[in-house]
């Protein structure tokens, strides 16, 4: 049996300004399905992308490449990747006036 | 000629010591093995749940890679369990397992663990973490017992370097706002208040020089469910005595019968992330079916 897990990454966190999830070890999978939903906004976030990073040591990011859109609230967005090495997070940037509460997702399989 | 115990036999459980019924082994090479987050008590919306809660998320499978030394792997395969803070002082972050059990019996936890602070400096770190913890979550017919115990490694930036016990009861909170439904409820129960200190309980663990560098320490925690109390408490070469550790005791809660939960916690005591990581968790009892 291949093993999956589905981390909830962030959970109801106030994202503004400069955003990141906390690093999460992803080593032993290979492909993910990152899931984020809007909780809660305040201005327009969904304007704004967010973007995977991913890195070898949870402390120097590289970005992966895949863009997330920010889904506006009561709204969920996914994205689809493979091959991300050790750590991943997801970042974005916020316009000044805008944020929201995150619910991130990392449904993961080996 | 002594006889050896069965289980010696066995390389993966021979490192333990445990009791005749093993109730869960869980080597985390194989996964995540039913370790899950907390999520603190709700009704309606996240926003109420307490705020010793708010920093928690989920564990994670780490094969422990560094930027100089690449992966460094558990004690029995390439994973651990890893268990992450945030980067602030006493951010706590917390996993566990969801049992019952069938009978009120000794129980033990043994476990092997390391614990190492985010390697943001290079720089010796070893004041960075500042706790991690078992707590036992409890119910018969009739009570709530909540046994809570950690290893107090640093308190504002202080070396501490000792184990301590809680019993002071926090005070419960309904958890839906003006709209309570008052069938819910929640207490920040491992919050940094209201430790004692575990007679001769000063012990300094393996840290080994740099963040990067973990050894893999033993820990046993023996729990009677029949009188609810303390048996044993011990890491690697040291065994406490527990003749004066009392749990956290009060009437039972609404729907938690028979529950057994074991809760590991890590805390920071600085503005880097603090990990606990288990290889592996074996729980055991002592038991006949009546």
């Amino acid at each position: 049996m291949r093993e999956s897990i589905s981390a909830v990454v962030a959970r109801n966190d106030l994202w503004e300004g400069v955003a990141t999830s906390e690093p999460y070890e992803v080593a032993w999978a290979s492909e993910a399905v990152i899931f984020l939903r809007n909780l809660g906004s305040t201005g327009t976030p969904e304007l704004a992308r967010a973007w995977v990073q991913i890195s070898p040591d949870g402390l120097n990011w590289v970005d992966e490449g895949t863009l997330l859109e920010i889904p506006r609230e009561g709204g969920l967005k996914s994205a689809r990747i493979r091959g991300f090495g050790a750590f991943m997070r997801v970042m974005t940037v916020l316009p000044q006036g805008s944020s929201f509460k995150a619910l991130l997702t990392f449904s993961l399989k080996e | 000629m002594p006889t050896r115990p069965a289980h010696w036999g066995d390389p993966e459980l021979s490192k333990f010591d445990p009791l005749p019924r093993i109730m869960a082994f869980d080597k985390f090479s194989d996964g995540m093995r039913g370790y899950t987050a907390l999520v603190g008590n709700y009704e309606y919306t996240l926003d109420n749940v307490l705020p010793g809660f708010r920093d928690m998320n989920q564990p994670m499978l780490s094969n422990g890679s560094h930027w100089e030394t690449g992966t460094h792997g558990a004690l029995s395969g390439t994973y651990a369990l890893k268990i992450a803070s945030r980067p602030r002082p006493r951010s706590v972050n917390m996993a566990l397992k969801r049992m019952t059990f069938r009978k009120a019996c000794p129980i033990q936890i043994e476990a092997y663990f390391a614990l190492k602070p985010e390697a943001t400096d290079m720089l010796l770190s070893d004041l960075d973490v500042g706790a991690f913890g078992l707590v036992l979550d409890l119910q018969d017919n009739e009570r709530r017992i909540m046994p809570h115990v950690r290893y107090l490694n640093a308190f504002d930036g202080k070396r501490q370097q000792k184990w301590q016990y809680k019993s002071m009861l926090e005070t419960p909170h309904e958890v839906g706002g003006d709209a309570s439904t008052g069938e819910t409820r929640s207490h920040h129960h491992f919050g940094a208040d209201g430790w004692v200190d575990v007679p001769g309980g000063a012990q300094e663990l393996c840290y080994n020089e740099v963040p990067t560098k973990y050894n893999w320490h033993y820990f046993k925690l023996g729990f009677d469910l029949a009188s609810m109390s303390f048996t044993h408490l011990q890491c690697n070469d040291r065994v406490f005595d527990v003749s004066t550790l009392e749990p956290m005791r009060m009437g039972a809660w609404p729907n938690l019968n028979c529950m057994l939960n074991v809760c590991w916690t890590i805390e920071s005591d600085s503005n880097k992330r603090a990990y606990l990581y288990l290889d592996s968790v074996l729980v055991s009892g002592d038991w006949a079916d009546a």
